[in-house]
């Protein structure tokens, strides 16, 4: 019952963060300079078409030209949104908000999820026996490799493992999420040819994330090294298992909010290596978004990765109350 | 309750410490927080070391379990336990089976000597499956029996997180967990530093009680003199890593023929009469400089100091059945 109602407390605050941060949003993207009419109809413009012609074009593809006024705007926005409506995309000629952001998301989530986990277990684990090890060499090149991983940029990352697995040595597919030529559904070839495609941009992912895993957890590791609790388990005579246990157990806590914060910000995307390997997730669609100058576009992917990073942060408070003791109550 | 164990054999065992120096490693070069310890633990007798802050009395703690931690290092010697081997050379699967099952230990920090992550209870059992004992209900009773008798709800304690207990608490958690194994050796360093008064005087009655009961050999280290002395058959006083005097807890007592020892005696407060009565030893232990001179160690805070001892250093040597003195004055019957 108490849980219950923290939960419900939470879940409050979480809506009130939402909106708070849907109006910062709402106000910060049309502060932006451009409007997207202008910029279609400069565009029109270079193309060749005479001033008339251009704005007779705009309308027609929009329907409308913004004249409200912001506050206006801005109400029938928070009213949308309360209605779990974003809004019509501009430049995708007034598809709902909504159903590009729910198309765009399962090509992220494939992505970064899959990635996120293979380096935090990676990490983890590494980043135990880099701790435990330290002074050996073992520990030294798991570190130093944690390091040199960190430093790679994303986009450096996804480059190199494309020329080197799809030019140099060929044995994966580039680009394009699965091989166009198969029907997309539950059958194998399509899911092994989404698998195959997947390898690569997963181990970018992974790859560039684990040495901030591993160097996280080695600190984490080395800190609870030096509690009195280990070596008195050492002390007693404890199985060795038993003591790695108690180690990581402990350890392991302060990264569970990371992890959470991550999975949040999963939904921003991650653009280097949607742009890359050439999927039509999350990342690129706020990209496409801004450059396009699509206002309920660009909301509606900056509310979800609020929204996504507030779930995940309620989610993280409630697994550290499952995972530690002292802050149940 | 011991029959539900493993027959073990009651005899009480004894402990031969030769020549132990342990190192520390730190930027101003190798401190010797042990420098050549030498002593038999008699089996069966509460043994206290005494010493101040410093003199490495737990360091010979965690040494005993061949436990140092860094940057600390046991550079030579050998800790003999009768019945097990010696704790610095035995091989790591028996060594990790001395530890707990052979002897307990009782942390100087043993309020922070929990997992704060898993209960109590949780914490008795995973001690015994890692020493693989196989009726874990006879070790949970046991467990409680002994909570009960240091004055605790033994059901409430087992389910409890470290967090959900006071210093006092978890101090007497850790006296269980150290005889809960029916360790025949318990090494009890500063076992009472965090309790108050009252709570100590339980605690070390308890450690006394069950002492006699199991026949157990006991280690009592304490910067308490007035502890050691009520406790203990035997002193040992520790000064800068080094032994000062031994002997049976009478004759320290009536006859201390340590300066230090004397000065440690006299500094004992009582409860009744005036407090000037204790006096406090001037100065303060060894620094790391000090602990290089040739001469005697205590040299520049002792009262009855001779010209050779800032010279050479007097060696700890028996002067008659069990009673050992390092003090050029001890030999002379003064």
């Amino acid at each position: 019952m108490q849980i219950l109602i923290r939960l419900g407390k939470r879940i409050l605050a979480g809506i009130v963060m939402v909106l708070v941060v849907a109006t910062f949003t709402f106000f910060l993207v049309r502060l932006m300079p451009g409007n997207p009419v202008a910029a279609k109809y400069n565009d029109l413009i270079l193309h060749g078409m005479t001033p008339v012609q251009a704005m007779d074009q705009v309308r027609v593809m929009y329907g409308f030209i913004p004249h409200q006024p912001l506050w206006q705007q801005y109400l029938l926005y928070i009213n949308q949104i309360l209605h779990f409506n974003l809004g019509r995309s501009i430049s995708y000629d007034g598809v709902p908000v909504l159903h590009i952001i729910l198309a765009a998301a399962p090509w992220t989530i494939i992505l970064v999820l899959t990635g996120l986990i293979a380096s935090f277990v990676v990490g983890i684990l590494a980043g135990v026996i880099a701790a435990i090890k330290r002074s050996s060499v073992t520990g030294s090149a798991l570190s130093l490799s944690g390091s040199i991983l960190h430093g790679i940029p994303q986009f450096v990352m996804g480059l190199f493992l494309a020329y080197v697995f799809t030019t140099l040595w060929v044995i994966l597919p580039f680009g394009a999420p699965y091989n166009a030529s198969l029907t997309p559904g539950f059958n194998w070839p399509f899911l092994s040819s989404l698998a195959r495609h997947a390898i690569l941009p997963v181990a970018t992912y992974a790859l560039s994330s684990y040495g901030g895993w591993m160097l996280t957890m080695k600190s984490s590791v080395i800190t609870v090294l030096g509690d009195d609790f280990i070596l008195a388990s050492e002390v007693r005579g404890l199985k060795t298992w038993t003591q790695v246990k108690y180690i990581a157990h402990n350890a392991i806590l302060p990264l569970f909010t990371v992890l959470a914060l991550s999975i949040g910000f999963m939904f921003g995307g991650s653009l280097f290596i949607e742009d890359i390997f050439d999927y039509p997730g999350l990342g690129n669609l706020l990209l496409h978004a801004i450059s396009s100058r699509d206002y309920p576009l660009m909301s509606g992917a900056f509310l979800l990765i609020t929204v996504a990073v507030i779930i995940s942060n309620i989610f993280a408070d409630f697994l550290y109350s499952v995972v530690d003791p002292r802050i149940r109550r | 309750m011991a029959l539900e164990f493993e027959a073990r054999d009651f005899h009480p065992r004894g402990m031969q410490i030769r020549d132990l120096h342990v190192i520390y490693q730190t930027n101003q070069g190798e401190i010797p927080a042990v420098n050549g310890v030498s002593m038999a633990i008699a089996p069966g007798k509460i043994t206290g070391i005494i010493g101040e802050s410093g003199s490495g009395k737990s360091t010979l703690a965690m040494a005993l379990m061949n436990a140092v931690p860094k940057p600390g290092r046991i550079v030579k010697g050998s800790v003999v336990v009768d019945g097990a081997g010696d704790m610095l050379t035995i091989d790591k699967k028996i060594r990790q089976k001395v530890r707990g099952r052979d002897i307990g230990f009782v942390f100087q920090a043993s309020q922070n000597s929990l997992n704060p992550l898993i209960r109590v209870g949780k914490q008795v059992l995973d001690l015994g499956r890692s020493h693989n004992i196989k009726d874990l209900r006879a070790l949970l009773r046991r467990a409680k029996e002994l909570l009960e008798r240091m004055g605790m709800d033994a059901e409430r304690i087992l389910l409890s997180y470290q967090h959900e207990l006071s210093g006092g608490m978890r101090q007497r958690v850790g006296i269980m967990l150290a005889l809960v194994l029916e360790a025949q050796v318990v090494i009890l360093d500063e076992p009472t530093t965090a309790l108050d008064m009252i709570s100590q005087a339980s605690v070390l009655e308890i450690v006394r009680q069950i002492h006699q009961e199991r026949h157990l050999t006991t280690i009592l280290i304490s910067h308490d003199m007035g502890v050691v002395a009520d406790l203990a058959d035997n002193v040992v006083v520790m000064y800068g890593g080094e032994l000062a005097e031994a002997g049976s807890t009478e004759e320290i007592l009536a006859h201390p023929l340590h300066p230090y020892t004397q000065g440690l005696i006299r500094a004992i407060p009582r409860i009744s009469g005036p407090l000037d009565q204790a006096i406090a030893l001037s100065g303060s232990p060894p620094d790391v400089a000090a602990l290089k001179v040739p001469g005697c160690l205590f040299a520049s805070r002792c009262p009855k100091r001779l010209p050779k001892c800032e010279n050479s250093r007097p060696i700890y040597e028996a002067i008659g059945s069990d009673r050992y003195v390092a003090c050029f004055r001890g030999t002379e019957h003064d």
